[in-house]
């Protein structure tokens, strides 16, 4: 019995460092790089892009991030950095060098004329016990309190609080959180002397107009969009439309925002599920933007079934079917929006390319079927679970890199929604994410932020990134026979990659060599393709040996006749009919 | 008249979609041998439609060969299709033993089995825009067996045509409860065997030495 343990036990030992050896296809990377086959099972592969450092606040030198939630490179090759804990943008060059931050931003004059406050709250502070001192002071809006503050310059220790309605600028009572403005009381009366001012609460999102040059913020917790030039000069506000088309009992926290060609603003808003809330350039609430479509699912179309049946009133208390809105976005140079939804229970509309009409145009490439993100697991595993995508950005050949929060993967698609390469993982490594929450890519490089890890860690691509993009690139170009060797080159490192068996059947097939072409469609499993190149087979096939065809027909007509001839005249008997006949049947 | 071999009469049987059963029936000449033949021809064609068939159509998922579901398909369906049938039919009076189903039914699957198989053959000579010649085939003989099924039914039972239809209805019924139950006891069969081994297992940890 001992001994059999024994040899068990070497036996699974071997087993284990055999398996050992043959899983660390890269021992660069902290993760086992994986891709598709044409079944949605992971297969080994290599790493496209490795993990080459990180850099973190103190790097950077501005002091510690602290739960930053977006990246943004703009055209002028700066990184904006929403570090949301902080309440501010921090800007660095692409060596991480900072640049600036910006804190406080700074109304235009042409925004705010006036700043009053009220007689009765005058005379009431001049009735205090302690009435307020005449001199300088900072009035500021407390969100939390609904109440305006008189604070002293100096010490900033609140002198007086006075109700909102009493603080009126422009005319108009609202404020937001932060927002400050110099004044001077001179025992009778509050006149302004310095320019309102603003902070930032809580901001989620940043993106740079590479048109004009403009900074649009998210400012979350304040409910309200700023739009300013680099110095911090608020040029306008996106704050909650009043239109009655908006649900006025909805939430307004706008998460992320970006900016089209025209200047129209698209803003997501995560309460809302009619899609982006689009401002035109001036401010003015345009509408909604491309909302994902509800999933197809049997209590949807149970409650189809319901609707068609019940009357006006029972309708409008039954629960209304709403897709789940989209969580973030980017835009290509030619004005198509790419979303992702951050979902792990629906798989509609995951990902979409967004004309300017809000139309997904994925669905005329013939992607809509296809799997972004994670496969669902064909079997039953208590670790898998679903991806949730939660942002999307475009490369610079059209690539998409999708940022997977749930295993903290980056998955890179080419512009055909090819999938390219697998990254990262999740983990304290280099390489893999507790929260990845944003990414960016610029050249060769991707940037990916961690929000618990409060870092921004840096991939570049391999040598095998390189050929696989470049053979991928003439590719979607249409550069078939460029592409041949490129895609050869690949199989020399991953022979599992299955892309690189269609373009090497491309090629051939575009040089006419049926034959060869449908061996590699067949090893890619790609039916259609095959189905061109054996057309193509047969056709030549048959104009070579159309003689021989002939020959084979006639001589086959032939021999049918003299084989009816003699059945007829009894001379071939099947033995099995001799047997039965004997037997008298 | 119809002087013919064992071997003979299937293809009379099956080119007198009308006639051939009643003749086949009247001069005992169906084959228990020939039929078992066709139904192991029925599973190769199962087989066959999802392995041999030309790439360009269609490929099943061949990283695993699990023979079960086609064994499913083609032989245990097929021996429901005749248990439930002839136990619906007896309790109609129907005339036909349980050979004689066994025997018209495998007969009649000729023609579906020969289309699919002419169809997997072509499919690897057509290209996708051609399928239809394939398909056509493959309706026409799925058809085919169809009525050959109706018609070798009533044959085997004399019934009438209206009765035949009905008994064909509650026959895939019957089916439906004898493979529900086959599956119940299949899975009560699963427990106890487990009952057993934990019985085993747990005895032998407590006898170790």
């Amino acid at each position: 019995m001992s001994g059999l343990k024994k040899l068990t036990s070497l036996i699974s030992a071997a087993a284990i460092s055999i398996s050992v050896l043959a899983v660390n296809t890269s021992a660069l990377e902290t993760y086992d790089p994986y891709s598709y086959d044409r079944w949605g099972d992971p297969v080994a592969s290599q790493a496209g892009y490795t993990a080459e450092k990180y850099v973190d606040g103190n790097t950077i030198g501005c002091g510690a991030l602290n739960e930053p939630a977006d990246l943004f490179i703009s055209h002028d090759n700066l990184m904006y950095i929403a570090d949301k804990g902080n309440n501010r943008i921090v800007i660095t060059d692409l060596d991480f060098n900072f640049k600036r931050e910006m804190k406080e931003f700074t109304y235009s004059d042409s925004m705010v004329t006036e700043v009053t406050v009220d007689a009765d709250a005058l005379s009431y502070m001049a009735e205090e016990e302690e009435p307020l001192a005449a001199g300088d002071y900072v009035l500021t809006y407390d969100k939390s309190t609904s109440k305006y503050n008189i604070l002293t310059t100096a010490g900033a220790d609140t002198k007086f609080d006075v109700e909102a309605k009493y603080v009126k600028i422009n005319g108009t009572i609202a404020a937001a959180g932060g927002d400050r403005i110099a004044v001077t009381y001179d025992g009778a009366a509050l006149t302004v002397t310095g320019k309102l001012t603003a902070t930032l609460a809580k901001p989620t999102g940043v993106y740079v107009d590479q048109y004009t040059g403009y900074v649009y913020i998210c400012d979350t917790e304040n409910d309200r969009v700023i739009k300013c030039d680099t110095e911090g000069n608020i040029d306008r506000l996106f704050g909650k439309p009043t239109d009655a088309l908006y649900d006025q009992a909805l939430t307004y926290n706008p998460s992320k925002v970006l900016v089209d060609k025209a200047g129209n603003v698209y803003v997501v808003v995560k309460s809302q599920t009619k899609g982006a809330v689009m401002f035109n350039s001036q401010g003015d609430f345009l509408g909604f933007y491309g909302a994902n479509r509800v999933e197809q699912t049997a209590e949807v179309l149970a409650n189809a079934f319901w609707d068609l049946i019940s009357t006006e009133k029972q309708r409008e208390r039954s629960a209304k079917q709403t897709p789940v809105g989209f969580s973030n976005f980017d835009i290509d140079d030619d004005g198509f929006i790419f979303t992702v939804t951050d979902s792990q229970e629906v798989n509609t509309d995951l990902v979409k390319k967004l004309n300017p009409r809000g139309d997904n145009i994925l669905d005329s490439l013939g992607a809509t079927d296809m799997t972004f993100g994670d496969m669902p697991p064909t079997y039953y595993s208590i670790y898998s679970k679903n991806s949730s995508l939660n942002d999307i950005d475009l490369g610079p050949n059209g690539e998409l890199n999708i940022l997977d929060f749930q295993h903290g993967r980056i998955f890179q698609y080419d512009k055909e929604c090819w999938l390219l390469f697998i990254v990262g993982g999740k983990g304290n490594q280099l390489g893999l994410f507790e929260s990845a929450v944003a990414i960016e890519s610029y050249d060769n490089h991707l940037y990916v932020l961690d929000s618990i890890k409060d870092n921004i860690t840096i991939f570049t691509r391999t040598v095998f990134g390189e050929i696989v993009t470049n053979a991928a690139n003439l590719y979607n170009d249409g550069l078939y026979e460029e592409s041949l060797e490129p895609w050869q080159n690949v199989l020399k490192y991953d022979g599992n990659y299955r892309r690189a068996y269609i373009g090497i059947g491309n090629a051939l097939y575009n040089k006419y060599e049926y034959e060869e072409a449908m061996e590699y469609f067949e090893i890619s499993i790609s039916r259609d393709r095959y189905n061109r190149a054996f057309e193509g087979y047969r056709d030549i096939w048959l104009k070579e040996n159309y003689m021989k065809c002939i020959v084979v027909i006639v001589i086959l007509v032939i021999l049918s006749f003299v084989y009816k001839h003699f059945r007829k005249n009894g001379k071939i008997v099947y033995p099995w009919e001799r047997k039965r006949r004997k037997r008298g049947v | 008249m119809l002087d013919l071999t064992r071997g003979q009469f299937v293809k009379h049987v099956v080119t007198h979609p009308f006639e051939g059963f009643e003749d086949l029936r009247w001069k005992k000449a169906g084959s228990m041998r020939i039929a078992i033949f066709i139904v192991f021809m029925l599973f190769f064609q199962q087989v066959a439609y999802s392995r041999l068939y030309g790439f360009q159509y269609y490929s099943d998922y061949d990283k695993v060969f699990n023979i079960v579901p086609y064994i499913f398909k083609s032989f245990i369906i097929f021996g429901t299709w005749v248990v439930a049938n002839w136990a619906m039919c007896t309790l109609f009076d129907g005339e036909g033993t349980m050979k004689n189903i066994f025997i018209n039914s495998a007969y009649a699957l000729i023609p579906y089995i020969a289309g699919y198989l002419i169809g997997t053959v072509m499919s690897h000579f057509l290209i996708k825009d051609e399928y239809v010649f394939i398909q056509s085939i493959e309706i026409i003989g799925t058809c085919w067996t169809f009525v050959l099924l109706i018609s070798g039914i009533k044959a085997v039972h004399q019934f009438s045509f209206g009765k035949t239809i009905a008994l064909m209805l509650l026959t895939i019924v019957a089916m439906i409860a004898i493979l529900f139950l086959l599956v119940l006891l299949l899975t009560l069969f699963q427990q106890v065997i487990i009952f057993i081994l934990s019985i085993y297992t747990e005895l032998s940890y407590r006898f170790r030495v």
